[in-house]
């Protein structure tokens, strides 16, 4: 376990080192929210409330989804493309480690990070300018810890799945964007999935994609209440546990393909 | 002369090179379209709970999101600097380029081209002159004409503004993720900047002036003469933007400190 | 005429040094350490047209950051630089056009591509006519031997393979001045060999100016008559490579291994008059002495020494140039500058 930790702390502080990211990362995140602010302000246009959401708890919604998204989101699927294409792979194997905890540990560390050096900041400096809801009531914030740590494993899985697609094909920058963009729509980061016409929102509902952003974000704003978030959440675990199959099984064929075709 | 010979000359390099990885290309396409898709079904979900954005109806807004296509999708044939830092800059890549007889933007310019990024001008096309008949705007003579200018207006903004980030590697060691949230940034020129308060508004005109890629030329097609001032000053600040950032270029790549170390 | 003309040269970077651990790391979010550290440290040298001169150093010692100000791809912190008659860094377009530079570690050719496709693209960058490329370039691809690796991509050479290519591609313009900059790291003696002897021919033919960087002394020897040594941002040596040898190769060793059993203090006292130091490797029973360069006192050690005892075996060793200098940088040199 204290490889897995020393991991993380490394990570942290590889992203402390790069500050000037971080300093315009917050500013950029506070523009990105402005931005989004207006912009449903002016679809409400007046009107006090769309799918059950009121313009504040709109606002809300998308300052936290952005915010959600800092801490689940990674690169990982990338780093393990270059690792597998740069042939380094074959020497994390032989690590005694579990190469796909280790990139998820990777992953978590970066969140982490920027969960509390950038989204955290980030929130504070957004709530002072605009208008936003924030719940006193410590069950949702809560409810919403385990939901956006849920949302991380989520989307992690995704990643690992992405990231070991390079085995299978050569180049897969154009999969991993795809699913990048795929994600945004589909978790409700852009929209609440409430939004969308009913057809969608059937489709959606089978999909683990509204695992990562609509349910913590409906959470915190409230959207979701009582035995709503407690189903949110068997939700978001029920496909943490779905997706370990896909993930484990298409990593045994490929350490297989990598013996055969070494690496 | 020479620097539009050697445009053709890596063209074709290009294309002998990717026609071998046929696969690779149609991903890419698909991928991009999937892009365009998104954007376009967020504009259709957000009118269906809404008749005008601040008295923009779905149709102009639809045409606005086409229009941006198309100078966003020359940008991103020619640009491809989001991963300059770690390409050029810390595996050291500019050494090689800076070696070669030709300006070193160029280069890069040359050896990063996509140009299957290209068919979301197509899209763009497709997307306005949908919206425009919807809309039942005319094509005057002089139209094809101001396109063009601002199009390639609108590149020069994009361009500019990536270029100045890309600097940012000369002087510090930041890792350039300030890209992909950029990129988000330029997406809010695709809508009506009226509808920001004043300081976004300033941002998206004068300092990010991504406004200039999507809504301020557009409004000049779709008739709303209010901001025909802002439609003509489009080239200008493209190109006042460009010249700032090959300037800036040039000053940093004096103080490249090379690769290692 | 001076292809190179190098004054008070200097290259400054800022070292940063990070805290340590978390608060450390932390910390240093808002005022980092750092200090200035000279990579290069006002020096001088100027080469003529023709010369082949080799350019030494341990890593860090700023061999590259010297190359990179030469090429024109750092500017330099202070002095000057006068390549080919030109400033490389302000006139490097046009600079550029005039030199040829091959990274070892680095290559110069589009990966995907063919070989060929990569040297017709060179050869539009560099603005060569078909005449010149012609004439110069089927020269260059025979003695290299290139014409069977034309057609294949670069991705799929082997690295002999592909530094030939560089090496190719870094004379397409037929530049008076060619940097090299370790061109023959990690390459078998075969293709050193080829690479050596090329670049000997092409300097005799074109009278190229070649400046080379490399681990492997045995290029230089095979093809410097010239070292620039340096240490630290300084030249702490530059002259012609035999007087380096003549001036720090410490003598002559002369190893005995005996069929009968011998003894030290017997040889010693046989020797006695003359200046030397015997040493012993107990476990082999070798038996060697160490003379200065006075042939002399190489041949009177020998004949005494057969005198007094059946041999088995006689070496005469002299120390290699790397054996010299490594024992220059150990004994932290001579006077710098």
């Amino acid at each position: 376990m204290d490889k897995y930790i020393e991991m993380i702390r490394i990570r942290f502080l590889m992203m402390l080192a790069y500050r000037t990211n971080y300093y315009t990362g917050i500013l950029i995140y506070s523009i990105n929210i402005g931005a989004y602010y207006f912009l449903w302000n002016a679809i409400y246009g007046g009107k006090s409330e769309i799918e059950g959401l009121s313009a504040i708890q709109m606002t809300t919604y998308v300052a936290v989804a952005w915010m959600a998204r800092a801490f689940y989101f990674n690169n990982i699927d990338r780093e393990m493309a270059t690792e597998i294409k740069e042939g380094k792979v074959a020497v994390e194997l032989i690590r005694p480690y579990n190469y796909l905890g280790m990139k998820t540990m990777q992953g978590l560390g970066e969140g982490i990070f920027r969960l509390f050096f950038f989204s955290m900041p980030g929130m504070v400096i957004v709530a002072l300018i605009f208008p936003i809801e924030f719940s006193a009531d410590a069950a949702t914030w809560g409810l919403f810890a385990i939901s956006i740590v849920l949302s991380f494993l989520i989307n992690t899985q995704l990643n690992l799945l992405t990231g070991i697609t390079t085995f299978f094909l050569y180049n897969n920058t154009g999969l991993i964007r795809a699913k990048r963009v795929l994600i945004d729509l589909f978790s409700g980061l852009l929209l609440p999935i409430s939004f969308f016409p009913g057809w969608a929102q059937e489709i959606m509902g089978f999909l683990p994609f509204q695992g990562i952003s609509y349910i913590p974000s409906m959470i915190f704003t409230n959207g979701f209440t009582g035995s709503e978030a407690v189903e949110g959440l068997i939700i978001q675990a029920a496909w943490v546990l779905i997706l370990v199959i896909p993930v484990q099984v298409l990593w045994v064929i490929a350490k297989k393909q990598l013996i055969i075709q070494g690496g | 002369m020479f620097y539009i010979s050697m445009f053709f000359q890596y063209v074709a390099q290009y294309m002998k090179t990717r026609l071998e990885y046929r696969a690779d290309l149609i991903v890419e396409i698909f991928s991009d379209l999937l892009f365009q898709a998104v954007n376009l079904i967020f504009i259709l979900v957000v009118f269906d709970h809404t008749e005008f954005l601040n008295g923009w109806s779905r149709d102009e807004i639809i045409f606005i999101y086409g229009f941006f296509l198309v100078p966003y999708a020359l940008f991103s044939s020619f640009f491809n600097i989001w991963d300059f830092n770690e390409r050029y800059i810390v595996k050291g890549e500019l050494d090689r380029i800076l070696t070669r007889p030709i300006h070193s933007l160029f280069q890069i310019i040359l050896e990063r081209m996509e140009l299957e990024s290209l068919f979301g001008a197509v899209t763009g096309l497709a997307v306005m002159f949908y919206a425009g008949s919807r809309l039942g705007l005319e094509v005057s003579w002089s139209d094809p004409l101001l396109f063009v200018v601002f199009v390639l207006g609108g590149v020069l903004v994009y361009a500019g503004i990536f270029v100045m980030i890309a600097c940012i590697s000369f002087w510090a060691d930041a890792r350039t993720s300030i890209m992909p949230m950029m990129y988000n940034i330029g997406n809010y020129g695709r809508y009506p900047v009226d509808i920001y308060n004043n300081v976004i508004r300033f941002v998206l005109t004068w300092i990010l002036p991504f406004a200039f890629v999507g809504v301020y030329p557009a409004a000049y097609f779709l008739g709303r003469d209010e901001w025909y001032g802002y439609s003509f000053l489009t080239p200008v600040i493209g190109l006042v933007f460009f010249s700032l950032s090959v300037f800036i270029w040039n000053e940093g790549v004096k103080r490249y400190r090379g690769a290692g170390n | 005429m001076n292809a190179i003309e190098v004054n008070g040269l200097r290259k400054e970077f800022k070292a940063y040094s990070s805290r340590s651990g978390l608060s450390g790391a932390f910390r240093d979010l808002f005022t980092r350490n750092y200090k200035i550290v000279p990579a290069v440290n006002d020096i001088n040298f100027t080469v003529k047209q023709g010369e082949m001169v080799g350019y030494i150093g341990e890593n860090g010692a700023g061999k590259s950051t010297t190359i990179k100000m030469l090429t024109g791809i750092l500017t330099p912190t202070s002095g000057s630089v006068i390549v080919n008659g030109m400033n490389p860094h302000r006139e490097r377009e046009r600079f550029v056009q005039t030199i040829g530079v091959v990274f070892g570690q680095r290559s110069q050719l589009w990966w995907d591509i063919a070989v060929q496709e990569s040297f017709r693209l060179l050869k539009k960058v560099y603005k060569v006519s078909d005449a010149d490329y012609n004439e110069h370039m089927d020269h260059v691809i025979k003695t290299l031997d290139l014409e069977p690796l034309l057609d294949k991509p670069v991705r799929k050479l082997s690295l002999g393979q592909r530094m030939r290519c560089e090496l190719a591609a870094a004379l397409i313009h037929n530049p008076p001045l060619l940097f090299l900059d370790e061109p023959t790291i990690g390459l078998d003696v075969l293709v050193k060999l080829k690479i050596r002897e090329f670049l000997k021919e092409i300097n005799e033919k074109y009278n190229t100016t070649i400046l080379l960087t490399t681990h492997d002394l045995t290029d230089i020897e095979a093809l410097c008559e010239r070292v620039v040594m340096l240490d630290e941002g300084n030249i702490i040596y530059d002259g012609a490579l035999k007087s380096l040898k003549e001036r720090w190769g410490e003598g002559k060793e002369i190893s005995f291994e005996f069929l009968e059993k011998a003894e030290l203090n017997h040889l010693e006292t046989l020797t006695g008059d003359l200046d030397i130091k015997w040493e012993l490797d107990e476990r082999k029973q070798i038996f060697t002495a160490v003379t200065g360069d006075d042939e002399e006192i190489v041949s009177q050690v020998i004949a005494r020494t057969v005198a007094a005892y059946k041999v088995r075996d006689v070496k005469i060793n002299e120390p290699s140039t790397e054996e010299i200098i490594r024992n220059i940088y150990d004994k932290g040199m001579l006077q710098h500058g």
